[in-house]
């Protein structure tokens, strides 16, 4: 129990401290799901921020072992709801790597593209709501017009508005409907028009730069400190993303010199480089959305499956890999003992780091600034429990 | 200092009120459901698509801005419910007034969907709440919520408002109050911390 | 102050334009959406095609589909010939309420029994309700879109590679539908429907 001190005086000079309990959420606008955060308080000044999980934990991890890999890959898809089809895609291409399986480099392409229109589904999301926390309602109204056109043509080739599960071990599910490039390249070219749109009315926004320029400023010493990753890690310039320096895949490629990728960063590290390195991967990621297009199509067609035998079993051993997903590094340990069922997967999940930097980033600010920084870690509450 | 929060509840005289001042009053009931938005997963995602531009259930009379459950009619709850956050779920339908409808969204919410082996995962809202419509999806799309509601809204305008037969759809959980001290009692310590 | 305010001023420009322009809400009940053929709205059976043989049920990530049957055997139709024994389903259930939507059934099912239709208007006011028997999974037939063409320039054997799963060893049921990959055959029960 912190010790309480409690002045009472009438005037400037008297205004009570009294150290202050405060929980945030865990059913709170602000925390766009069941976070909740314990802070102390010292009048309006944080003095400590924990950030207390669990209440999404669904123990994923577990169910994995009593599934088969084709089982896994569609419970994998829900842990981090809003990067659906990244997060199908890494946890194929770890069992196909510890195969030793070679993947159609049709259904690499199709992947590559459906992972970066899936980033691009995200950011806008997160695009949207952070201006809702700030205060603006108008920004998530352009945001899911967007999001909607690109939904639209994800359900057209998986059937699912959100979880896709499509990826398969050894490629995907199905080949791509007839015409659909086309149709995803004028989805794409839609975006593309109407994103000014939404930037006009976030980039050089006063009120918003009044909220978060400044604010929230991380560190890259802490960022190495608590494994954070993804687009928060670049927007205080730490210049890493697996895309490119890790290559899976096909990023070997798109993140080549003279390709069409390139890592976004930005040096301020408060809550609006943030944002603006969100805005700006939404740009890349359709700029390489559009590139694999281009490539599917002069590749023309060919197979997106490997044929798979009756019972896949993954040979013994252990193998970690990790994918940038679209709010940083989603690692996947997966120990397997010869069975059709992993022994152990563990996912290394980006936000669960992601928020945890919150304890040492949120003392010494302001209330008021809370759900400013709180809203700027782009997190998924079921990335952080699993 | 514990001030009892009697829940509001449906008068004695709606029993006796005339069959034309009924149909009234769940008309009005119908088209002014202000929801409470529980959302805790994937689910939570598709149902503020349907509350934006191109679903917009403000359309059918679905108001998303109640500012808690104190305000709210409807709540949704969308996603899955473990066993850590079961307790807030019912502390919270617990404060909500009569009438109030509860839509499970889900797959999750319906029955555990996925989740349903886990260990700490609760096998459906309904064990917690009593659940007016459940929307079948994992997740649903946005149209399916707007189906669900109103399949919802034609049950409003059939209800026959008797406490009698308020007891009857809520079953067991007709009758509790919840008082102030049980809405605001701090979280049960798990028991390693009691000893 | 009009460089001040000028990104404010963007901002409502853009508010003002848009507020010209159409909007694009969709008059859900009144006007039905259109739907791709691959969305996974509903599970229909074809119960004709069923043999009962239980890969659905057995890879179905949360086991969410009951199947019971019983075996009967036919006489003989020639004489001396032997008496053949075939499977016959009591009952096909999917419990929508568990069910993830992963159309992983639908993959594995070796004799095309199963099929997506887009359908999603089910919600339903008591959840035992959503343990849909096979009589309404067969309601839903007439639902199914007709199958998509393959892309056209895919030659054959590379088509037939789409499937995942594996061969039947032995076609037991002649007259049954080929395999989705393979091809032109339409779907039986969508041609006579309405």
């Amino acid at each position: 129990m912190p010790e309480r001190e409690l002045t009472v005086g009438v005037g400037a000079g008297g205004l009570a401290t009294a150290d202050m309990v405060l929980n945030i959420g865990p059913q709170h606008p602000a925390t766009h799901g069941v976070l909740r955060l314990r802070i102390t308080l010292d009048g309006e000044r944080i003095k400590a921020a924990e950030p207390i999980v669990g209440y999404m934990h669904r123990g994923a991890e577990k169910l994995f072992e009593v599934r088969d890999y084709r089982q896994i890959l569609v419970l994998a898809n829900r842990h981090d709801w809003l990067s659906a089809f990244s997060s199908e895609i890494g946890a194929a291409l770890i069992v196909e790597r510890m195969l030793g399986m070679d993947v159609p480099e049709r259904a690499t392409w199709v992947r590559t593209l459906l992972a970066e229109l899936n980033r691009v589904l995200n950011h806008l999301m997160f695009l949207g709501s952070y201006p809702l926390e700030l205060g603006a309602i108008t920004p998530i109204f352009y945001a899911f017009r967007e999001r909607e056109e690109l939904q639209a043509v994800m359900e057209e080739v998986a059937g699912g508005r959100m979880h896709y599960m499509f990826g398969r071990i050894g490629g995907l599910r199905d080949d791509l409907p007839m015409g659909w490039t086309g149709r995803v390249r004028e989805a794409i070219d839609a975006v593309r028009r109407r994103l000014p749109d939404l930037e006009n009315m976030l980039v050089g926004n006063e009120i918003l730069q009044a909220r978060t320029r400044g604010v929230g400023i991380l560190d890259p010493k802490t960022i190495a400190a608590y494994g954070v990753s993804g687009p928060i890690a670049r927007a205080s310039g730490v210049d890493v993303d697996l895309r490119r320096d890790q290559p899976y895949l096909a990023y070997d490629e798109l993140f080549a010199p003279g390709g069409p990728g390139r890592v976004v960063t930005r040096e301020a590290g408060d809550c609006l480089a943030r944002l603006e390195v969100l805005l700006e991967q939404v740009h890349v990621s359709l700029e390489l959305a559009q590139a694999c297009l281009e490539r599917i199509e002069s590749l023309g067609p060919g197979p997106v499956n490997v044929k798979l035998p009756k019972v896949l079993k993954v040979p013994e051993g252990a193998d970690y890999l990790a994918t940038e997903n679209p709010l940083g590094f989603n690692g996947y340990y997966l120990v397997s003992r010869g069975d059709k069922t992993p022994w152990r997967l563990k996912l290394r999940s980006a936000s669960f780091n992601n928020v945890q930097v919150l304890s040492t980033l949120l003392p010494g600010t302001l209330l008021a600034d809370m759900v400013a920084i709180l809203g700027s870690m782009f997190f998924v509450v079921g990335d952080v429990d699993k | 200092m514990t001030t009892d929060l009697p829940m509001p509840r449906v008068g004695a005289g709606q029993a006796a009120a005339p069959k034309p001042m009924r149909l009234v009053l769940n008309w009005g009931r119908r088209y002014s459901l202000w929801v409470f938005n529980f959302g805790l997963a994937c689910c939570a995602i598709e149902f503020i698509a349907a509350s934006m531009a191109r679903h917009d259930f403000i359309r059918l009379g679905v108001i998303p801005f109640a500012p808690g459950p104190r305000q709210a009619d409807l709540m949704v709850v969308s996603g899955t419910v473990t066993d850590k956050m079961a307790p807030a779920v019912r502390r919270l339908y617990d404060q909500m007034p009569e009438p109030k409808y509860v839509i499970s969204f889900g797959a999750c919410s319906n029955s555990g969907g996925p989740y349903w082996d886990s260990y700490c995962v609760t096998k459906g809202v309904d064990q917690l709440i009593p659940v007016d419509v459940y929307v079948p999806g994992c997740p649903p799309r946005p149209e399916a919520l707007l189906q669900g509601i109103l399949v919802l809204q034609q049950q409003i305008a059939q209800e026959k408002l008797q406490t009698k037969s308020l007891r009857g759809r809520l079953g067991p959980y007709a009758g509790r109050r919840a008082s102030a001290a049980e809405v605001s009692r701090p979280l049960v310590a798990p028991p390693e911390q009691t000893t | 102050m009009t460089k001040f305010l000028s990104g404010l001023a963007k901002g409502m420009a853009t508010t003002a334009r848009t507020m010209t322009t159409h909007a694009h809400t969709q008059q859900y009940p009144h006007v039905k959406p259109e739907l791709p053929s691959r969305s996974r709205g509903v599970i229909a059976l074809l119960e004709e095609n069923c043999t009962s043989c239980m890969l659905c049920a057995r890879e179905c990530p949360d086991w969410c589909i009951y199947i019971d049957s019983h075996k009967e055997t036919t006489p003989p139709t020639t004489e001396g010939g032997r008496a053949r024994q075939h499977n016959v389903l009591d009952r096909f259930a999917i419990d929508f309420s568990l069910c993830m939507y992963c159309g992983i059934c639908i993959e594995v099912c070796p004799f095309d029994a199963l099929f997506w239709s887009p359908e999603f208007e089910y919600s339903t006011t008591d959840i035992r309700d959503l343990l849909q028997e096979k009589e309404t999974l067969g309601q839903w037939m007439p639902t199914v879109p007709a199958p998509e063409p393959l892309v056209p320039e895919l030659p054959q054997t590379e088509a037939q590679q789409l499937v995942v799963d594996v061969e039947p060893e032995d076609d037991p049921a002649a007259g049954r539908t080929t395999k989705r990959g393979a091809g032109e055959v339409p779907r039986p029960g969508t041609e006579e429907q309405p």
